[in-house]
């Protein structure tokens, strides 16, 4: 069996917010997973505290945490990521440079 | 229990309808039933048909409010500009003569209204702390008013101001007559006590704790012995004691470095003096700096603005290392062709954070096989903070 870097859904109606896990491949969505790496909120939140030339130029953020050093090793040991987590952990910079076998 | 069906209008009601549905003699009933009833009673009737909830009456209560309203609450109606116009006005033994009254209620002599500050003190306030670029410590000292009162209102004259540019209307009508109608602080006066000792929760408990007679005991033991923490060094209070401003300094400077006691959950710090928690504790130590000169009074002034310097400076010095701490924790990437920014923040995933079965409720993401209480009856979803 396959072992996947994906997303697994949290929060209520029009409130998604994601734990970056590693699972099974097919185990359920919501299942308990053999390790929560990180988070990601995909609702964009306004930055604060800013003055108002920089309000203007600033963008909505989406935040993500993830523990950098465990999303490689998983990588590392045959792990896939679903496509989404994929971006996500292409924005961060986990994935290996020569990603062509991973994919 | 009430009867569901509470009086015979009601039950008068249906009967029209049941006959015409079950017998073919209606029209006969109809008719009879119209006449026995006032015509005024018979529109009002039509509307609540089938509601059971009794007719609203004119009750002896319901009379005397509105007596009430139109002789002795009649002042009430207009109210004088700088006297309040609270319900203690009508109060028989109170004269006419329009005072700033701060008691509400007639029968509740201990519930009074607190003042609030006056569009000049308001303006005054902003425009210290704004244009005249002084720290929100010192306004608070200078017009005797509480730190987060002159935060807010430096906050909520930003807002109006920005409102005002875009041209939003402001309740201006609305804000005077209620300064008009409430004790408003002028601003030569102090508006409030600023110096307010918090109650710790540490305080609550009564702890009886024997002490030789020939130690010292003061409030930085009794901080310690009501946190549970181990008594100090014989040393180091021998040193705090001999130079108590440098004491309070050190920890009003530096508040991350105050002592921890307990494990676990119940990690706490140890509970401090009260010279270092109240609100401005460089008062207590710019007065003591100033008793040591009492006969140079020119010198206390400037004693007291090098006090207040070095703690604004720490204040400052403290908000930028934790903002340059936070920055360097989140990593912000920008790809080009998205909308958004992605902050990127470090966690840690070991057995110290999500434990030994994984489920440490300081393990990242969101946790699994504990409930969400956040549908649950008298959850509050207000927020506490809003953040512009």
């Amino acid at each position: 069996m396959v072992v996947r870097i994906r997303l697994s859904r949290f929060g209520n109606r029009h409130q998604p917010f994601y734990n970056i896990v590693v699972a099974q491949a097919r185990s359920a969505r919501d299942s308990k997973p053999l390790e929560v790496i990180g988070t990601f909120n995909p609702i964009p939140q306004r930055p604060t505290n800013l003055s108002e030339k920089e309000a203007r130029t600033a963008k909505a953020y989406k935040e993500i945490s993830l523990d950098r050093s465990r999303a490689k090793y998983w990588i590392g040991v045959g792990a896939q990521p679903s496509d989404g987590a994929w971006k996500l952990l292409n924005l961060v910079r986990c994935l290996p440079l020569d990603n062509k076998h991973v994919r | 229990m009430a009867p569901r069906i509470q009086n015979s209008v009601v039950s008068n009601t249906l009967l029209p309808y049941l006959s015409t549905s079950s017998t073919s003699s209606s029209s006969t009933c109809l008719p009879r039933l119209a006449t026995t009833c006032p015509s005024s009673q018979e529109s009002w009737r039509s509307c609540r048909s089938f509601s059971s909830t009794p007719a609203p009456q004119t009750t002896r209560r319901r009379r005397e409010m509105f007596t009430w309203l139109n002789t002795d609450a009649a002042k009430l109606r207009t109210h004088t500009p700088g006297s309040t116009n609270y319900l203690i006005r009508t109060n028989p033994k109170l004269k006419d003569s329009p005072v700033v009254e701060n008691r509400i209620f007639p029968a509740n002599p201990a519930y009074r209204s607190e003042s609030i500050l006056s569009e000049e003190l308001r303006t005054e306030i902003y425009n210290r702390v704004v244009i005249n670029k002084k720290s929100v410590r010192a306004v608070s000292v200078e017009l005797k008013v509480d730190m987060r009162r002159v935060a807010a209102v430096v906050r909520l004259v930003e807002l109006e101001k920005r409102m005002e540019k875009q041209g939003k209307p402001l309740a201006v009508p609305y804000a005077r007559a209620i300064h008009e109608m409430i004790p408003v602080t002028p601003p030569e006066q102090a508006h409030e006590e600023i110096n307010d000792l918090p109650v710790h929760r540490l305080t609550n408990p009564q702890i009886f704790y024997p002490v030789s007679e020939s130690r010292q005991f003061n409030r930085v033991d009794a901080g310690r012995v009501f946190s549970a923490a181990p008594a100090l060094e014989h040393e180091q209070l021998a040193k705090d004691v001999a130079n108590p401003s440098e004491a309070i300094s050190r920890v009003t400077q530096n508040p991350s470095r105050i002592e921890l006691v307990g494990k676990g959950d119940e990690e706490h710090q140890v509970l401090q003096a009260a010279d270092v928690r109240i609100p401005h504790p460089h008062m207590v130590t710019s007065t003591r700096d100033i008793n040591e000169v009492p006969n140079e009074i020119r010198q206390h002034p400037k004693l007291y603005k090098a006090r207040l310097r070095t703690q604004d400076a720490a204040d400052q010095e403290r908000k930028r290392l934790a903002q340059e701490r936070k920055e360097k924790q989140t990593q912000r990437v920008r790809p080009e062709d998205s909308r958004f920014e992605f902050r990127i923040n470090d966690v840690v995933v070991s057995q110290e954070t999500t434990g030994k079965d994984g489920r440490n409720a300081r393990a990242p993401g969101r946790r699994y096989g504990v409930p969400s209480y956040d549908r649950k009856k008298g959850q509050v979803k207000i927020p506490t903070r809003v953040e512009v």
